[in-house]
């Protein structure tokens, strides 16, 4: 069979993610696939199924041995589990309101310094190895809403009507990035958190054999996420002088228009 | 009689976190077979046993019975048996309880702030009797969590029940998604072992002349990015990447740091997550939750951003590797 279609497993999940299938059964569709397309037997030829045929090749480790294998050495990354009754707990006496409580002391004056504060707020969940479903718990109840009032306010609007929608959209995009990057580029700032833990565990493992710590790791991802806030706060407040161009603009056509 | 030290170290091993996670596993499969209010409480129970069985002898059952285990999780799950359905008959649904009126404050933060305390700490008592310092995180991480749900009930005067039902709330709000990660990574390892990353790397050696760092660096972080949109994530990218194009082609004819050349690649990957609708989570879910226009508003405004971070990514890996 060509080498090319080897590539078969990445078309199943584009087209099973397109379709909205189950993820994970995608996922191990297309991992059964291009083992089988690339000539893995199921099985590996050892213990009890030594020269059994078809399912077993002589020498060659069989897919779902490399699946039971990878699964179990990457049980790091699903270690979480094991804070979810504290933090359940925690949720139930009100985490996630005292974070709002704390979130709305933040007094930004534009779009743009909110929305950096949050950034980096979110940075240090990452640091502290905390996860965050962040849009729903923070960003569609209180990072959006912040960012619309501070926006008004500069605009010397009254309602939200008064901005203009096209604005109002761009705040929405704004709010879910900010989220976004400070997940992203946050979250390899500690050891505990599942891209270093999945870098770890693939630099370790038998096939590469490099003894590399936690620590080391974490060390090197230090200037990309500094970067990542830097160019952040940039993108941000550009949309901040941006909008107040634009608004200032459509505030000379609103006065031309009452002048007429 | 064992001594002191083999005790010590057994109990503070990263096998031991494992246990103490698959019970906890066991736990949620427990209270999810009791909730008569599921119509899929036998699935979505079976799951979680199944799951708390990996974690509790996945280091010791042989690798084809635990792949089998995964067979059966992500069957259960692609049936639709995980997670939870009303009856056809049944009005109730199961939602967070509604927050206790608390007067607790900031100190409500103390627990949870346990837990990265304790993986430093931990951390940092391997450090100082000569041990692993990696696995004294992940050891430290198990135990913050029990520490942190002892400091939680002594401070919220709560029930371990309670504790256990918000944590089972936590759990199946998240469902099969939670080991998504986990098993992208191993669709990444069986990628790898199909030699995926060869096919990129011949493609690779076949338009840049191997002696060019800059060159191989580009590549290397443009194959991670397309991988990665492609694919919508890039958990399941890095290991074909790292393996069949990173480590051959840079690593080992440069002599660099792997630790480095890795993560600087992976979150060169995170670049494309910003810029790829498969990743509906971070960037289709939230434009529905904000009531966009443009259910791709979100990708176009991340995508000046992500592109400048491209550009620093390959710029930072190539100076790194130049200067270090």
């Amino acid at each position: 069979m060509p080498e090319i279609f080897k590539l078969a497993g990445v078309l199943i999940v584009v087209v099973g993610l397109a379709l909205r299938l189950r993820t994970t059964l995608v996922v191990l569709t297309a991992g059964l696939v291009t083992g089988l397309v690339a000539g893995l037997p199921l099985l590996s030829g050892v213990g009890a199924f030594e020269g059994v045929p078809v399912l077993t090749k002589p020498g060659q480790e069989g897919i779902i041995n490399i699946l039971g294998r990878a699964f179990a050495d990457n049980r790091l990354m699903t270690l979480f589990i094991i804070t979810l009754p504290a933090i359940g707990l925690a949720e139930r006496y009100g985490l996630q309101e005292q974070s709002a409580r704390v979130i709305r002391r933040v007094s930004a004056a534009t779009v743009g310094r909110l929305l950096i504060t949050y950034q980096l707020f979110r940075v240090l969940m990452g640091i502290l190895g905390i996860r965050l479903l962040g849009h729903p718990a923070f960003v569609r109840p209180l990072v959006f809403p912040m960012a619309l009032g501070a926006a008004e306010s500069e605009a010397g609007a009254r309602s939200v009507e008064a901005l203009p929608e096209k604005e109002v959209e761009r705040i929405k995009a704004g709010s879910a990035a900010s989220e976004n990057y400070g997940n992203f580029y946050g979250q390899n700032l500690s050891p505990v958190q599942a891209g270093i833990l999945l870098v770890y565990g693939t630099l370790n493992s038998p096939a590469l054999g490099y003894a590399v710590s936690l620590w080391s790791i974490v060390l090197y991802a230090i200037p990309i996420a500094v970067l990542s806030v830097v160019v952040a706060a940039a993108q941000f407040f550009l949309l901040d002088r941006l909008q107040r161009r634009r608004l200032a603009v459509a505030g000379r056509e609103d006065a031309h228009a009452v002048v007429e | 009689m064992p001594s002191w030290s083999s005790i010590a170290s057994a109990i503070f091993s990263l096998d031991a976190v494992y246990v103490l996670t698959g019970l906890v596993l066991w736990v949620f499969a427990a209270l999810n077979f009791r909730d008569r209010d599921n119509a899929n409480r036998r699935g979505s129970a079976l799951f979680w046993f199944v799951l708390g069985v990996v974690f509790i002898f996945g280091s010791v059952t042989p690798h084809w019975l635990t792949g089998l285990l995964v067979l059966l999780m992500v069957g259960l799950d692609g049936a639709g048996r995980v997670g939870h359905k009303a009856h056809a008959e049944g009005t109730t649904k199961s939602g967070q309880a509604e927050p206790k009126g608390t007067s607790l404050g900031n100190r409500i933060f103390l627990p949870v702030l346990l837990i990265p305390a304790l993986a430093f700490g931990v951390a940092l008592a391997f450090r100082f009797v000569g041990g692993d310092t990696s696995r004294g995180a992940l050891v430290g991480l198990g135990f913050g969590g029990m520490a942190a749900l002892f400091a939680g009930l002594y401070l919220t005067k709560g029930g371990a029940r309670e504790a256990f039902a918000e944590g089972r709330r936590l759990n199946d709000s998240m469902g099969s998604v939670i080991v998504l990660p986990q098993l992208l990574a191993s669709l990444g390892v069986i990628f790898a072992a199909s030699k995926v990353g060869e096919l990129i790397a011949a493609g690779i050696k076949g338009v840049i002349p191997g002696e060019s760092l800059f060159l191989l660096v580009v590549a290397n972080c443009l194959g991670m990015t397309l991988f990665t949109l492609v694919m919508g994530n890039s958990f399941a990218a890095f290991p074909v990447i790292t393996t069949g194009v990173l480590v051959p082609l840079i690593v080992r004819p440069f002599g660099v740091d792997p630790a480095m050349a890795a993560i600087i690649t992976l979150t060169a990957g995170s670049t494309g997550t910003l810029m790829t609708p498969m990743a509906a989570n971070f960037n289709i879910v939230p434009a529905a939750l904000l009531n966009m226009r443009d259910q791709y508003g979100v990708i176009k405004f991340q995508i000046p951003f992500a592109l400048t971070m491209w550009v620093l990514h390959v710029l930072v890996l190539w100076l790194m590797i130049r200067l270090l």
